[in-house]
Formats: C-alpha cells, sequence, structure tokens
C-alpha cells in the first residue's frame, strides 16, 4: 500500500475501475431492456 | 416517479454515490492506527464485498428453498444469480484481505483461519456451479443444486462466523464480535464512509442480481415459446 503522496493515484484508478464495472452494467442494463422490449 | 423513470435513474445515482465513497475513502476518512501506512483503507471495500457474499449467498438459501417448495424455473434462476454474484464478491474480498496481508504481515496467505475458512466458502460454492454443469436435465439440475445450496448454506455461518472467533486470528477485530454484538468503535468519518460503502455495494449487488434476474425471465420466456 502506498504512502499518502500516492494516494491520489490509488484513488484514481479505483475510480476508473469502478466506472468501467458501471460502463458494463450499464451496457448490459440497456441489453436486457433491449430484448424485454423485443418481447 | 414512474417505475421506468426509477430503473433509469437509480444506477446513475449508484455510480455517483461510488465515486463519492471511494473520495471518501482515501481523502475524507483520517488515517487509521495501528496499521501500516494507509493500509487501513481497504475496510471501505473489504468489509462491504465480505458483507455482499454473505448477503448473496442468503438470497441463494431463500431462493434453492422456494424453488424446492413451488419448482418454478425462475427461482432456480435467482438462486444461480445469487450464488454467481456470492462467488464473485467472495472471491474480491479475498484478494482484497491477501493485499492487506501482505502489506501488513509481508504474506499474501498466511494460512490464517479467516483465511482458510473463506477458501473452503469459495470451494463450496465452486461446487455448486460444478454440480450444475454436470447435470443435463433441467430439472434435475434445479432440484439438486436447490438441496445442495441448503445443505451449502448450513456451513456458510459456521465458516465465517463461528470458526475465526474460535482460533487465534492475525485478522483485525471484526464489526460483529464473539458475543454478537455490533461493535462500531470506529472514528466517525471512517464509520460514515464504511456504511455508505455498505450502501453502494448493496446497491451494486441488487443491480446486477436484478439484470441477472430478468435475463434470465427472458430466455425462460423465449424457450417457453419455442416449446408452446
Amino acid at each position: 500500500m502506498p504512502g499518502s503522496e500516492s494516494l491520489v493515484w490509488v484513488a484514481a484508478v479505483t475510480i476508473v475501475i469502478w466506472l468501467g464495472i458501471f460502463a458494463y452494467c450499464m451496457a448490459l442494463d440497456r441489453r436486457v431492456r433491449r430484448l424485454e422490449e423485443e418481447q | 416517479m414512474t417505475k421506468t423513470a426509477l430503473r433509469t435513474s437509480l444506477p446513475w445515482l449508484l455510480g455517483v454515490w461510488m465515486v463519492l465513497v471511494t473520495l471518501g475513502a482515501f481523502f475524507y476518512a483520517p488515517s487509521a492506527e495501528g496499521f501500516k501506512g494507509e493500509s487501513a483503507r481497504i475496510v471501505f471495500f473489504h468489509v462491504p464485498q465480505a458483507w455482499v457474499a454473505v448477503l448473496a449467498f442468503c438470497v441463494n438459501l431463500v431462493a434453492s428453498v422456494r424453488y424446492l417448495r413451488r419448482r418454478k424455473a425462475l427461482d432456480d434462476a435467482r438462486a444461480a444469480a445469487a450464488a454467481r454474484l456470492g462467488l464473485v464478491f467472495s472471491v474480491l474480498a479475498t484478494v482484497t484481505g491477501s493485499l492487506f496481508a501482505n502489506v501488513m504481515w509481508n504474506s499474501f496467505w498466511n494460512w490464517d483461519p479467516r483465511e482458510v475458512s473463506i477458501a473452503i466458502l469459495l470451494l463450496i460454492y465452486a461446487a455448486y456451479f460444478a454440480l450444475r454443469e454436470a447435470v443435463v436435465d433441467e430439472e434435475r439440475r434445479a432440484t439438486l443444486s436447490a438441496a445442495y445450496a441448503v445443505l451449502a448454506f448450513v456451513t456458510m455461518p459456521f465458516l465465517i462466523f463461528v470458526v475465526p472467533r474460535i482460533y487465534w486470528s492475525l485478522h483485525p477485530d471484526t464489526i460483529i464480535g464473539a458475543t454478537g454484538k455490533l461493535k462500531l468503535e470506529m472514528e466517525s468519518r471512517m464509520l460514515q464512509v464504511l456504511l455508505g460503502s455498505l450502501v453502494g455495494f448493496t446497491g451494486l449487488f441488487v443491480w446486477l442480481y436484478t439484470l441477472d434476474v430478468r435475463l434470465a425471465r427472458v430466455r425462460l420466456a423465449r424457450q417457453k415459446r419455442e416449446e408452446g
């Protein structure tokens, strides 16, 4: 684990990971909605 | 607010919430005493992941029991979705725990009772999916895996709550103490971030679980149409 000066970087990487997961879930959400509408 | 509007806005709210939680975990909560460097900040992610894993296994149990009582394919899909997420969050909790262990004790794996019990739990729920893959007939697969899920759940409280409290452990003091009482002796800003993270991770679990179940509902309806 880094020292305090690297916290910004760790936070940035964590946020990027979270945004990646979020974007994936949003894409999945849109796909499920489209499939539901097709029915 | 309509259901559709709620369904659209809640994920965005969760997205913003989790960004705030992450910022809070690194810049709002103070450093914890008695830990190397900033390693204790991992608690804001590790504890919610472990909590969601337990929650998911509870949902798996409920859905499995409902399947055994009602024999509805959707209940089986609900059970599988919950177990899948439980397994994913258990792996995440294990990985974050190992990272912390490496900083604190210079080793990713120390054969600590908590590490061993989560490894056993992972194997138990991995076997649930091995069983599901091994049985071709859908009804038989659903019945067998529901029965297995009930048995698997019996081990969960023992492995998560009992074993690590019986033996001496390297693991920092837990939130729920040996007497079963809540011990929230934490600096207030740390507690705020931890509770915020618990809410966020629970929201993430609900979102992913709902998506999986909705997908299963579409698949089952399609299957029904093709058969009929």
